[in-house]
């Protein structure tokens, strides 16, 4: 067995990586990740810096909104200075410095620069506001159309909007042909909705310092956990490092699905091939069929284990090249995860759920690609799988907000879905017995799964059954349909 | 090769739902011979040479390959080659012969070794290391032979081997399979064009419909057919009446007389009578016997039988239901 599986092995994986499609996934993934993550940034440093203008009988509304615009400014640098802080809402030694500077009149670029931050990194204003070229709405609509340019430290450019205050409507005209762009007016609402804050304070002769002395004066509410054994000496706060388990089984988990959507197109690809070819009777006059598909989900294993290989070397290289402009409590926060990943206690079942969850769904991709002769065959049948594939990507979502949902305890029982979120909810420290169920069911059904792949495979390969001998098997299932097959 | 038979089926049947594809089928192939399983298609050839290898289960009867149910063990001494061809597409066909060899058996310098010396014996060295897409059909075929003689099997099945092959190459393969028997191979090959069998086989199975219909050496099958001459005689001449007394059996057969010949007579017995008594003989012609005269009569009897069978299986349902 061991000679001819490794035979089939070999050549599989062989073929598989001397496809120039293999290589291009391989480098691109990493990079199309990277495009996807840096998007947001890009699309914001490439888009242009858009004019607007208020017409107003006076300037209360103005100044208000421009405050707001600001103290926008400001909440992105903070944000850029110490995300995870402004998030967690914790204190920061920068962030701290950044709104003492703000608080003693500096401007965004220069507390953000005296925080520590570098300026160049701080994205270019979305809006401007330039001075009204006209004193009524009526007679905006040329500028508001580019027909006619306003002048801007820029020189002349279109006017993306405008708004004017009206008093005898008492309302707020926003202007724009652009109906999408949801920043501005939204500043604009928010600048209304503090302009009239202040005017209901002082009305009963209360300052807006009362706000800032009562914000001032908010007691951190810091989270908390019970240590006991080893961890008793240690301080209850939560940390980094209490925290890194859950990041990790969600990277974990989201791994684990991403390699497995990777590659099991691989094991269908290569079946569809080898049936097109008719190449069956030559490979079961050689080989025996369990040891042909296990040929075969071994070749792909192993391309996965490849992309792992190749993707992790290359982080940890990136990684260790990056060291010294690494700050240090990003740092900090990577070693936690590396000390969380290396936790038996959650790469063991990640482990098992991994080999586990690849041979149960590689199984039924093989077993269906037996079945099939061209791609859109395929397609057919393989819908309700990534379907049911998508799933677990879902429940990243409720694990990232609460992974000891009672939605993921109960989803972790359905074979299907327990290699992603058995992962998921190892940091939650489940009873002994539910992980050992869970693996044991895992197992049972894989192992069921390989023994009925084996026949749809060899009905597929031996017998030529197809697509419609499986909707024909489906329709003997319907009470009272009779079948024509 | 030890002392086995290479392949023994005993009272095989396959059914394929409700079709019953073989029947009852019993042959042997002797060890070191070459025999031809004819039939046309659709006979059952195919799904018994796959019984045969094991890659289908009969549901009755017994395989014997090599003297045992067949298994890896059995089937790494024989070579296959099936009737639906391919070949990995995106492989050369030095990689191919290799892969298929080391999966026998073979080293994997050895396979490499005999790869490129079949290679070069069949003309396709400076192709080796191309991609089979870069073959023509012909090419790719010859190199899935070699895939299948490349571990020297002691028993090569060939499954419809001649199809799709131009004449060169049939004849190229025809000398292959002579010098594979030379080393002492015993080969098995179905084919529906009865020449490659004429020349080449010692042994002849027949089968139409499922069932075999004929087994036995080429003189036997063409004793089966029966000899006979054609004599053309002027009109109104009696051929029937004037060869009876002789003891030969005339039948009118368009224009000229068929005359057929017991074991012990020959064509100039039946020319010599013919004068004799007396006959305005137009023409004379010996009929030889061709293996594809005994195809054509034996499947026509095996399809007649096949039609009496279903009408009285129909009879007998119809009996049922009244």
């Amino acid at each position: 067995m061991i000679r001819s599986t490794y035979l089939v092995t070999r050549r599989d994986y062989l073929g598989y990586v001397s496809a120039w499609g293999f290589w291009l996934g391989l480098l691109f993934t990493p990079i199309i990740l990277g495009i996807f993550v840096l998007a947001p940034t890009f699309a914001q440093n490439a888009q242009p810096t858009r004019y607007f203008t208020v017409i107003e009988q006076g300037t209360t509304f103005t100044e208000a909104l421009r405050d707001n615009l600001s103290g926008s400014d400001a909440r992105m640098a903070r944000a850029m200075l110490d995300p995870l802080a402004v998030v967690e809402g914790t204190d920061s030694e920068k962030v701290a410095a950044f709104d003492a500077a703000i608080e003693s009149g500096a401007s965004v670029t220069a507390a953000f620069a005296q925080a520590g931050g570098d300026p160049v990194t701080l994205p270019r204003q979305d809006f401007v506001e330039v001075d009204p070229p006209v004193s009524s709405g009526s007679e905006l609509a040329p500028y508001l159309l580019g027909e006619i340019l306003v002048a801007t430290p820029e020189g002349p450019q279109p006017l993306f909007a405008a708004l004017v205050v009206n008093d005898a409507s008492g309302e707020i005209e926003y202007w724009s042909e652009n109906l999408q762009a949801r920043t501005l007016i939204s500043a604009a609402r928010q600048a209304e909705n503090d302009l009239q804050l202040d005017r209901a304070l002082a009305a009963v002769n209360v300052s807006r310092e009362v706000l800032s002395q009562a914000r001032d004066a908010q007691r951190d509410v810091k989270q908390q956990r019970v240590r006991i054994g080893a961890e008793a000496d240690i301080e209850t706060e939560v940390t980094q490092t209490d925290r890194a388990p859950f990041v990790v089984s969600i990277m974990m988990a989201f791994s684990l699905w991403f390699l497995i959507f990777s590659v099991i197109n691989y094991l269908l690809m290569g079946t569809i091939e080898e049936r097109s070819n008719k190449i069956f009777d030559s490979l079961l006059t050689s080989v025996k069929l369990p040891h042909l598909l296990a040929g075969k989900l071994l070749a792909v294993l192993l391309l996965a284990l490849t992309l792992m290989a190749f993707w992790g070397i290359g982080s940890g290289l990136m990684t260790w090249f990056m060291r010294e402009s690494i700050p240090a409590d990003v740092a900090k926060g990577l070693g936690s995860l590396v000390t969380a990943a290396a936790n038996p206690a959650l790469f063991v079942p990640a482990i098992i759920s991994f080999v586990l969850g690849y041979l149960m769904y590689g199984a039924l991709f093989l077993a269906l690609g037996s079945l099939c002769d061209t791609i859109q065959e395929a397609q057919t049948l393989m819908t309700p799988l990534f379907v049911t594939l998508m799933a677990p990507l879902a429940m990243l979502a409720f694990a990232i907000q609460d992974a000891e949902s009672a939605l993921i305890e109960i989803m972790a029982w359905v074979p299907f879905f327990t290699p992603f979120l058995l992962i998921l909810r190892m940091p939650t420290e489940p009873p002994l017995w539910e992980v050992l169920a869970q693996l044991g069911i895992m197992a049972l059904t894989t192992l069921i799964i390989l023994h009925l792949a084996t026949r749809v495979y060899r009905a597929g390969a031996v017998h030529g059954a197809g697509v419609n001998d499986v909707w024909a098997f489906f329709g003997k299932l319907i009470p009272g349909k009779k079948s024509s097959a | 090769m030890s002392g086995e038979t290479p392949l023994k089926m005993t009272g095989v049947s396959k059914w394929f739902g409700s079709f019953q594809a073989v029947r009852n089928l019993d042959f042997e192939v002797p060890k070191g011979s070459i025999v031809g399983f004819l039939g046309p298609n659709g006979a059952g050839k195919s799904t018994s040479l796959r019984m045969a290898l094991g890659v289908l289960s009969p549901d009755r009867g017994d395989v014997k390959l090599l003297g045992a149910q067949p298994n890896l063990e059995s089937l790494k001494r024989v070579g296959f080659l099936p009737e639906e061809r391919g070949l990995y597409k995106k492989m050369s066909p030095r990689q191919i012969i290799t892969y298929f060899a080391r999966l026998k058996g073979m080293s994997h310098r050895d396979a490499k070794a005999r790869a490129d010396e079949l290679l070069d014996m069949m003309g396709l060295g400076e192709f080796g290391r191309s991609r089979v897409t870069k073959l023509s059909k012909g090419m790719a075929q010859k190199v899935q032979i070699l895939s299948a003689l490349a571990h020297r099997p002691d028993f090569l099945i060939l499954d419809e081997p001649f199809s799709g092959l131009d004449p060169v190459n049939q004849q190229a393969l025809e000398d292959l399979i002579i010098d594979e028997h030379k080393r002492g191979a015993t080969i098995v090959f179905s084919t529906h064009v009865m020449e490659h069998a004429e020349r080449l086989c010692e042994k002849i199975v027949m089968m139409a419909r499922g069932r075999k219909v004929f087994d036995g050496t080429l003189e036997d099958a063409f004793t089966a057919l029966g000899r006979a001459v054609h004599i053309g005689a002027s009109d109104g001449f009696d051929m029937t009446a004037a060869m009876a007394p002789a003891g030969f059996e005339a039948q009118k057969d368009g224009d000229h007389w068929r005359i057929g010949l017991k074991p012990t007579q020959t064509s100039q017995d039946a020319l010599r009578a013919a004068i004799d008594l007396g006959a305005p003989i137009t023409s004379f012609t010996p009929q030889e016997a061709r293996l594809r005269d005994v195809f054509v009569s034996l499947v026509s009897e095996a399809e007649a039988q096949d039609l009496t069978d279903t009408l009285a299986a129909d009879d007998a349902d119809g009996r049922d239901a009244a």
